[in-house]
């Protein structure tokens, strides 16, 4: 039962680094830059690093919510969050990639 | 052609560097030597850095040999106020 949980942790921490290095060429161009576009990059992975990072958070540490998601939580529950953050995992990695450049 | 230009210059880890290849191409065409010595960038740098920008349609090469000299597309000139509104805030 906490292989899915696991899964959902691991998802989320990848996610987070991923977001920590497109957070980190965006901000940082963006101190050279101060375009608009650049604004919207940088404002863009910061929320999605809180998204994650809250994830990752209720997932791992929330003494109430990290037990009800190890305990309580049904597979068919799971297979539906898993699918978002996986999903999210591959849209990160090959905007990273592309932006690494 | 707009957008293009503002990821491939704002939004990406190499773009600071591509502005100032576009500025160096901009005051005259150059070869891919010429432009990592006159910029003090590593050769193979230089290179990639072309070919990222040659890909968007931003610059193209007057040839395919070793030389080749490197020049700004119609459609980067045509967008040339977008280029200027991102290049004045690089050095």
């Amino acid at each position: 039962m906490s292989l899915w949980l696991d899964v959902a942790r691991v998802a989320t921490a990848l996610n987070v680094l991923l977001l920590l290095g497109l957070g980190y060429v965006w901000l940082r161009n963006y101190m050279q830059f101060r375009s608009k576009h650049t604004l919207g990059l940088s404002v863009f992975a910061l929320l999605l690093l809180g998204e994650n990072a809250v994830a990752l958070y209720v997932y791992s540490w929330d003494e109430v919510l990290s037990v009800w998601f190890a305990t309580a939580v049904p597979p068919e529950a799971w297979h539906a969050m898993l699918a978002l953050h996986v999903l999210e995992f591959f849209a990160l990695s090959f905007l990273l990639w592309a932006t690494w450049d | 052609m707009e957008g293009v230009l503002w990821y491939v210059l704002t939004g990406t880890r190499g773009g600071a560097n591509r502005v100032r290849l576009i500025r160096a191409l901009d005051e005259r065409p150059r070869n891919a030597n010429q432009l990592a010595e006159a910029l003090d960038l590593d050769y193979k740098t230089v290179r990639h850095h072309l070919d990222v920008l040659m890909d968007n349609s931003i610059i193209e090469s007057s040839g395919d040999d070793y030389g080749a000299v490197y020049l700004l597309t119609e459609q980067a000139r045509q967008h040339w106020d977008t280029v200027e509104k991102i290049m004045e805030q690089v050095e």
